[in-house]
């Protein structure tokens, strides 16, 4: 063994020719040498190295280079954008319990709310509230006027831009348009807050901010008249009784020497838009021109 | 480690990589073929496996992937042909200053034999011999290049020198 392993070492260069024949002198080296010697002389295609290369290089082989994408920033936000919609389109689709009903000019709606409130919206309005809170919470958005016949239960709220309305189960109307606020109780009581100061209304009273005055008006309609396709007023600026005509009748009125700060008081009807334009104009002593969706108004009396 | 491994690819580099083991690899490839014109062919194979994907080799492992490449190459093409080595031309005997006819020709005829033997070795056991003869390879170096352990290429060496010299002893009488 130890012998093979020198013959290794011999072979490996490791040791001398000279030192193996001495550590093992009883034995004959000679075939072995031999064979070390003549096996080197083997002929082995000698290669011109630098030819080879230029004629491998003549094969102008691809090179499969292993791509280094760095971390796109742009591919970053198309996930981004990506995610954004599908996370945004889940909110509304799983977790927005908002419910919205809305009118347009000319249009009445009448609708329950989940625990048989009755709503009845008027022309040109919005009224959203949150389902899944309803039960805990009974409030509600409105923009525009409507009217509320709420089943009797917890507090019911109106937020509306001006002011806020609490009942417990009563009848009312609440109109919040620009620079107008009006809350009309048709039976019970009702809180109306406006500005921090708080006002109880009871049945045939009604809490009116025109312009920032805030005014105590009573009435005594059972209920509000627009359900019955009629606009009523008392001693409302001609403002505001414009912008009804406007939302009830799909048409824009301009004027002409006329004051609109006077108050008008009366009503006209859903029906007819130039009864409906009599109704308001007489009174006032005014003169109308209807041209396509424009009405202008004047006043006789100046021309 | 990212410069490493794609060094390879870097042209320059891939140049003297080529030219410091062309020779080597096309010997290597001559003990597995035994045909010298096919060797080189083998070769430029090989390298040109290297280059393809060179972005995939970390460059300390080439040459042992040049040797693996070549070997495996001779597992699937033809196992043998039987075209026998021979000796370079004009080369010295082992005694340079006996020139006695006789021995001459008894060197001669030794070599003769011994080329035969060569050719009777097994495959796995001519090439180490060869690697470590010819190119003078150690044996770690030729572990290294086959991807194989020192022991096996020690085991392999003495198989081959029993071998030869059985059979170089047996024809002496």
């Amino acid at each position: 063994m130890n012998k093979e392993n020198n013959i290794l070492k011999w072979f490996n260069g490791e040791i001398s020719v000279n030192d193996i024949k001495k550590m093992h002198s009883d034995t004959d080296f000679e075939t072995l040498e031999r064979i070390g010697f003549y096996s080197k002389q083997i002929d082995v295609p000698k290669i011109d190295a630098q030819k080879a290369l230029e004629e491998f290089k003549v094969k102008k082989l691809p090179k499969k280079e292993v791509k280094v994408k760095a971390l796109n920033f742009k591919t970053w936000q198309k996930v981004a954008a990506v995610l954004l919609v599908m996370i945004t389109s889940s909110y509304f689709l799983f977790f927005n319990n908002n419910k919205s009903f809305q009118t347009q000019i000319a249009q009445t709606k009448t609708f329950n709310l989940p625990d048989n409130s009755e709503v009845i919206l008027n022309a040109q309005s919005k009224l959203t509230y949150n389902k899944k809170d309803w039960k805990k919470n009974r409030s509600l958005t409105l923009d525009g006027e409507a009217f509320f016949k709420v089943s009797k239960g917890e507090k019911f709220t109106v937020n509306t831009d001006l002011g806020m309305v609490q009942v417990l189960g009563t009848q009312f109307n609440v109109k919040e348009r620009a620079y107008y606020f009006e809350v009309q109780c048709y039976e019970g009581k009702v809180s109306v807050t406006y500005n921090a100061e708080t006002v109880v209304l009871t049945q045939g009273k009604s809490f009116r901010v025109i312009n920032g005055t805030i005014e105590a008006v009573d009435f005594n309609s059972e209920n509000p008249s627009w359900l019955f396709k009629e606009s009523s007023f008392d001693r409302v600026p001609l403002r505001q009784v414009m912008d009804e005509l406007e939302r009830q009748y799909d048409i824009v009125i301009e004027t002409e020497n006329v004051d609109l700060t006077q108050v008008f008081s009366g009503s006209f009807t859903h029906d007819d838009k130039n009864i409906a334009l009599q109704s308001v104009t007489i009174p006032l002593k005014l003169s109308y021109r209807i041209e396509g969706k424009k009405v202008l108004l004047y006043s006789y009396e100046a021309n | 480690m990212k410069t490493s491994k794609h060094k390879l690819c870097d042209e320059s580099f891939f140049n003297s990589f080529y030219l410091e083991n062309i020779q080597s690899i096309t010997n290597f490839a001559f003990y597995k073929c035994r045909d010298k014109a096919a060797s080189l062919d083998y070769v430029q194979d090989a390298f040109a496996k290297i280059w393809e994907n060179c972005s995939k080799i970390d460059f300390t492992k080439a040459k042992t992937y040049l040797f693996t490449t070549v070997n495996n190459m001779f597992l699937n093409v033809v196992r043998h042909q039987k075209v026998v080595m021979a000796y370079a031309k004009h080369q010295p005997y082992i005694d340079r200053d006996n020139q006695d006819p006789e021995y001459l020709l008894q060197e001669e005829e030794f070599k003769q034999r011994l080329q035969n033997a060569i050719s009777g070795l097994s495959d796995v056991e001519r090439e180490v011999f060869l690697l470590n003869r010819i190119d003078g390879k150690k044996y770690r170096e030729i572990a290294e290049m086959l991807d194989i352990s020192q022991k096996t290429v020690e085991k392999r060496m003495t198989g081959a020198l029993k071998f030869l010299r059985k059979k170089m002893d047996n024809l002496k009488i």
